[in-house]
C-alpha cells in the first residue's frame, strides 16, 4: 500500500527505508491545532445555527444533536466565541510565518497556466494541490472575517456593510453575511478532501504523517 | 530526532484524532465543559467589546430601510397588561432623587429616533426605527452617584436585567415608547422598553417598570444570563 505513491514521488524519497522526513514543528502544530479547532467550531456554530436556522428561519429544520457541540444556545457561543481566539491567533501566525519561510510552495497565477496547459499529470496534481492549499488559508481568514461581522456588527458595520451585494437577489446583508459564514463549512470540508486525496497521491500515508505527527 | 520524540508526536496525534472523532461522535460528554469555557474567554472578551464600544455612535440606517416584519417577539411569560393612566416608572438606588415618573413625564423629555439593527442571540435581526427618551437622561433627572456602575431593570413580568454604567449613558441607548414611528405594541414591550444598537436583544427589556443603580452586582445579573447566557452582550 506504501510503496505505490512512493513510486511517483521524486527520485530522492524512492527508498522505502529512508525515515519520514517530518515538516518543521510548527506547520506540524498548525496543523494538528487547526484540525481540532475547526471541529469545534463547526459543531459549536451549528449548534449556534439550530436557534434559529439560517434556512427556514423559526420553522427551519435543525441540524441532528450528534454534530452539536454545547448543548443549548448558550453553550455553543460559549465553545465558539472561547475558540475563536485561539484559532485567530492559531491562523495569524500560521499565515505570517508561511509568507516569511514558505512564500514559494504558496499558490501563484502560473499553477492555473499548469492546470489549463501542461500535459505532466505530476505536475499538473503539484498545481492543483498548492491551489486547494492555499485556498483552503483564504477560506479560514474568510470565515474568521464573516464571523466578526456577525459577533460584532454594530463596530465593524461597514464589514456587514460589504454583504449587501446579496440585496440584488433579494437577500438582506445579514443573511448573507448568514449563508456566507454557514458556507465555510461544507467548503472548507470540500478542499479538505482534495488536500488529503492529494497529499496521498503525491506522497501516500508517508506525507500525512510528515504533515501532523 | 530520535526515535522516542516521534512517538510522542505520533501519541499525540493518535489522541488529537481520538479527541477530534469523539467531538464529533459523542459532542455530548463536552458540553458539561461549555461554561468552563465561556468564564475562560469571557472575561477578555467583555474588555475588547468594552474597548470597542468607547468608539462613539454606531452608523444609523435610513428610514426606508425598516423591515418590520424582520422583528420577531420574544417573551419568558406571555404579554404583562398594562394600563398606561398608572404606569410609573421607578428609578431608584444610588441616586439623589428617586422617581416615580408617569408616561408624561417621559414625553416632556426630548425625543430621539433610532434606526439600528435589532440583533437577537439566537441569529435573526431587523432593522427597526425605536423612539423615546435617552435612559442617559432618565437616569440622569434622577442623580445618579458616580458609585453607580450598574444599572438593575425590572420588568412587569418579572424579567431581569442589569447593564453596565457606559452602555446604559451611552447616547444610543433609549427608553422607548414607539416602534417605526406608531405606539409601542404591547408585545413589543408598550409602553415602555429598552432599545440600543450596542446591546443583543434579551439585555433590550421590555415592560420596564424600575430602574435601580447600584455599586455591584447581587447574585441575580439578569433572567438569562443566571442560566448561562453572557452578561455584556456587546455588538
Amino acid at each position: 500500500m506504501r510503496a505505490a505513491p512512493d513510486a511517483t514521488a521524486s527520485p530522492a524519497t524512492t527508498a522505502s527505508v529512508t525515515p519520514i522526513r517530518f515538516g518543521p514543528l510548527w506547520t506540524r502544530a498548525f496543523h494538528g491545532f487547526n484540525l481540532l479547532v475547526l471541529l469545534v467550531m463547526a459543531a459549536s456554530g451549528l449548534q449556534i445555527y439550530n436557534a434559529n436556522p439560517v434556512f427556514g428561519g423559526r420553522g427551519g429544520a435543525t441540524v441532528p444533536q450528534l454534530f452539536t457541540l454545547g448543548g443549548w444556545l448558550a453553550g455553543g457561543r460559549d465553545w465558539h466565541f472561547g475558540f475563536m481566539g485561539p484559532y485567530a491567533l492559531n491562523l495569524g501566525v500560521w499565515i505570517a510565518l508561511l509568507f516569511l519561510q514558505r512564500r514559494r510552495r504558496l499558490a501563484v497565477g502560473g499553477d492555473l497556466t499548469t492546470l489549463r496547459a501542461s500535459l505532466n499529470p505530476a505536475k499538473r496534481r503539484l498545481s492543483a494541490h498548492r491551489l486547494i492549499y492555499s485556498l483552503m488559508l483564504v477560506l479560514l481568514g474568510f470565515s474568521l472575517i464573516s464571523g466578526l461581522a456577525l459577533y460584532k456588527p454594530a463596530q465593524f458595520w461597514w464589514l456587514v456593510a460589504l454583504f449587501s451585494v446579496g440585496e440584488t437577489f433579494g437577500s438582506t446583508s445579514w443573511q448573507t453575511l448568514r449563508i456566507c459564514h454557514l458556507a465555510t463549512i461544507p467548503a472548507i470540508a470540500l478542499l479538505l478532501v482534495g488536500h488529503v486525496l492529494l497529499a496521498w497521491r503525491i506522497g501516500g500515508l508517508r506525507l500525512l504523517r510528515a504533515m501532523v505527527a | 530526532m530520535t526515535c522516542s520524540s516521534r512517538l510522542t508526536r505520533r501519541r499525540l496525534l493518535g489522541l488529537g484524532l481520538g479527541g477530534g472523532s469523539s467531538l464529533v461522535l459523542g459532542g455530548c460528554a463536552l458540553n458539561g465543559f461549555s461554561t468552563a469555557v465561556g468564564q475562560a474567554s469571557e472575561p477578555l472578551n467583555e474588555r475588547v467589546e468594552a474597548l470597542l464600544q468607547g468608539r462613539g455612535p454606531v452608523p444609523e440606517f435610513r428610514r426606508d430601510q425598516v423591515d418590520p416584519a424582520a422583528l420577531l417577539v420574544n417573551s419568558i411569560n406571555g404579554t404583562p397588561e398594562i394600563d398606561p393612566g398608572r404606569y410609573r416608572l421607578a428609578v431608584e438606588g444610588l441616586v439623589r432623587r428617586p422617581l416615580q415618573l408617569e408616561l408624561a413625564a417621559l414625553a416632556a423629555l426630548p425625543q430621539h429616533e433610532i434606526v439600528i439593527r435589532h440583533v437577537c442571540v439566537e441569529g435573526w435581526s431587523a432593522i427597526v426605527a425605536w423612539s423615546g427618551v435617552r435612559l442617559a437622561d432618565v437616569l440622569t433627572l434622577a442623580g445618579p452617584s458616580p458609585l453607580g456602575s450598574y444599572v438593575y431593570i425590572r420588568s412587569a413580568d418579572g424579567y431581569l436585567e442589569s447593564w453596565d454604567r457606559a452602555s446604559a449613558l451611552h447616547p444610543q441607548t433609549l427608553l422607548a415608547t414607539h416602534l417605526n414611528g406608531a405606539p409601542l405594541p404591547a408585545a413589543h414591550g408598550a409602553p415602555v422598553r429598552l432599545a440600543s444598537p450596542i446591546k443583543l436583544g434579551y439585555k433590550l427589556s421590555k415592560w420596564v417598570t424600575g430602574l435601580q443603580v447600584v455599586a455591584s452586582l447581587g447574585e441575580r445579573r439578569g433572567t438569562w444570563e443566571d442560566q448561562g447566557y453572557e452578561w455584556f452582550a456587546g455588538l
